[in-house]
């Protein structure tokens, strides 16, 4: 079983690889004339006043919180899709209800507003 | 020797990217080596045969738990001298915490020491995981969805916050707008060209 | 004799790597001429649907193109803005190229053609996409500058919620072959035209190709870079090489959607003639390569078609339509699964 996975450590040498080359090249072929005016920040042409690590809306971290549980139930999906011929009936109906309640949580977000992007 | 690299390179990796997690002062770096130490983590899974954890353990903490604590931590403006001192402040009781882990590691680990490997089913191990999870474990599978449910209702309530004043629109309502809504039509008697104001006749035509 | 056997075995490992790492080269480098063709096609199309002829000038109707466009950007200055974090600056277009290629170690180009034709292809491919959030976000952290930053916030915000229905869609997909192993996806579609999953599930394939033009941060989704609102979004401080990785990772993406789309739901390397016709009717790569050739004229027809979708748009789209319109399908293919349907459940 391990040995398919071999060819994927090859791949991500070769594309780091291309990478590399690509950057190296970049480096050494391209010119170097360094600018205080150039290495600034793009700001349409004005000066950049403040760091621009600013807080953002805490909507963004309730998206990826409710992301995170998706993916959980995803992940709980694939080996249930899988494996549908020898579960049954009853694995098939255990599913329907684990998806029901998940369903409840999801009316519940969409009800309180959460899923909505102002 | 030579097959057991792939362990030991990973392993190096392991606890190598888990110093640097420590050890970092950016907390944007911490956070990238705790992906790297998951992607290790995920490696030697691999390598046990726990395919399916493998990839889970991927796709759910480095694709989705690492990106929210990027969000958090990329946004914090985090004094660097205070992190360091309360690194010193924290590492009695961070030892203490990790030798409780390890002892239980251990405990856990002798009683499974004998009689323990690793198969290969046909068809890939996630299929074998699924059978099981879906008929054995049956009852903690459907209490794991109302976990997930209780999660879902509780990060509703810690992040949601509903902004006033915000001018947003509603497609919803956008296209339920009739013309009546928008539009009135004014019939105007017609007048001379001399500059004379509306006259008050005027009459509304709407319906 | 132990040094000789353990010399040999050496050997045997060394030539064993080489004739993978040419494999490997043989699938990565094709890959990357098509990215620079599909600029060329991209070009063109979009110029003859705008009643343009597009480039024309660099070799035989413009044929050249690509090349002149590679080495312009290699022979740019790369820089490195002054207040970014040098390190993760440069890092992030790894980030984003490598798993753009390295999903391709599963994609099976014909029968058991993948380089690595693992069973857990499917949760592999699944993984790669979870990681290509890392790239946008440390571009658009490290470079420092708002319009970076927004950018890389609103494409991972985007992303993650067009996953989600990625994810659904896929299981979709997993109930009826009943395996994550890429090559018996498409196996199990194999005895002619109706067996192809694009029957049954034609809402989830819809979905899996729109979010697939999400995922690629593609027009009309490619708010990331809305450059009427912020400019170049997360890649604005990247110029020459490494905007080029960026390039050339977005382009990769689009032709692993397009390969993705062909094999879960049209059949991967399978003949629509199959069965009906004596030489038409053969799998072969050339039928994935014309499947794919579609799916990405696709891409470039709704570049020149659509406007952009607003920001609050997309979110809706993702979270409220295509969600449970995935979760409803999964539910109706229970029904088919306990009292059967098709040839297909």
């Amino acid at each position: 079983m391990l040995a398919a996975y071999l060819a994927i450590p090859f791949f991500l040498v070769v594309a780091a690889g291309i990478g590399l080359f690509a950057l190296a090249a970049g480096f050494v072929l391209g010119p170097r004339r360094p600018d205080p005016r150039k290495a600034a920040p793009y700001e349409c042409g004005f000066e950049a006043f403040e760091d621009a690590h600013m807080p953002f809306d805490v909507r963004y971290y309730l998206v990826a919180i409710l992301f995170i549980l998706f993916d959980l139930e995803i992940t709980f999906l694939f080996p249930w899709a899988v494996s549908l011929n020898h579960i049954g009936t009853a694995g098939l109906l255990a599913m329907v209800a684990f998806l029901l309640v998940l369903t409840i949580g999801f009316i519940y977000e969409w009800r309180k507003g959460a899923l909505e992007w102002e | 020797m030579l097959p057991a690299l792939p362990f030991y390179l990973a392993s190096a990796f392991l606890i190598g990217a888990s110093l640097g997690v420590v050890g970092s002062r950016n907390p944007v770096y911490a956070a990238l080596f705790l992906v790297l130490a998951f992607v290790s983590a995920a490696v030697l899974w691999l390598l046990a045969g726990a395919e399916f954890l493998a990839m889970a353990l991927v796709v759910v903490y480095v694709g989705a738990v690492m990106v929210l604590f990027l969000f958090v931590v990329m946004m914090i403006d985090v004094r660097l001298a205070v992190l360091h001192r309360s690194f010193v402040r924290y590492l009695p009781l961070g030892v203490l915490v990790a030798v409780a882990m390890m002892v239980q590691i251990i405990a856990a680990l002798r009683g499974l020491a004998q009689g323990a490997g690793h198969a290969f089913p046909e068809g890939g191990n996630t299929e074998a995981l699924g059978t099981l999870i879906y008929t054995r474990f049956l009852y903690p599978f459907e209490i794991a969805g109302l976990i997930l449910l209780l999660a879902i209702v509780a990060a509703i309530a810690l992040t949601l916050r509903r902004r006033e004043g915000t001018r947003h629109q509603d497609p919803g309502r956008q296209v339920l707008v009739r013309k009546q809504d928008r539009l009135r039509l004014w019939r105007l008697p017609p007048h001379q060209a001399s500059g004379e104001q509306l006259p008050a006749s005027a009459q509304r035509e709407d319906t | 004799m132990t040094m000789a056997l353990s010399g040999q075995y050496m050997t045997n490992g060394l030539l064993a790597a080489g004739v993978l790492l040419l494999k490997v080269l043989a699938v990565i480098m094709p890959i990357t001429v098509v990215v620079a063709y599909l600029t060329y096609v991209e070009r063109k199309v979009i110029g003859y649907m705008q009643r343009r002829i597009g480039p024309h000038r660099v070799g035989y109707r413009g044929l050249l193109q690509p090349f002149a466009d590679v080495f312009k950007l290699l022979l740019k200055e790369v820089l490195v803005p002054a207040s970014a974090n040098r390190f993760l600056f440069l890092t992030a277009p790894f980030l984003a190229l490598v798993p753009a290629l390295a999903t391709w170690a599963v994609v099976p180009f014909w029968r058991g053609a993948a380089l690595a034709n693992v069973d857990a292809g499917l949760l592999y491919v699944l993984a790669m996409t979870s990681m290509t959030v890392y790239g946008i976000i440390l571009a658009g952290w490290s470079s420092n500058s708002k319009y970076a930053l927004l950018g890389a916030m609103r494409s991972a915000a985007q992303m993650v919620a067009y996953e989600i229905a990625m994810g659904f869609a896929l299981v979709g997909v997993i109930m009826a072959s009943n395996s994550l192993n890429l090559d018996r996806i498409v196996v199990a579609q194999a005895g002619g035209l109706h067996h192809w999953y694009i029957w049954p599930l034609l809402p989830l394939a819809v979905v899996y190709f729109i979010c697939g033009v999400a995922e690629t941060n593609r027009a009309p989704f490619d708010v990331a870079e809305g450059e009427s609102e912020i400019v170049a979004g997360f890649h604005v401080e990247y110029s020459g090489a490494g905007f080029a990785l960026f390039f050339l990772a977005e382009y990769a993406n689009m032709i692993l959607i397009s390969a993705l789309v062909s094999i879960f739901f049209v059949g991967g390397w399978l003949s629509p003639f199959e069965g009906l016709v004596p030489i038409l009717g053969k799998p072969g790569l050339h039928w994935l390569a014309l499947k794919m050739a579609f799916f990405l004229f696709c891409f470039l027809w709704f570049r020149a078609t659509f406007p952009r979708y607003r920001y609050d748009q997309i979110m809706r789209l993702g979270w409220k339509v295509f969600i449970p319109l995935t979760l409803l399908w999964i539910g109706l293919e229970c029904v088919w699964k306990a009292v059967g349907f098709g040839p297909w459940f």
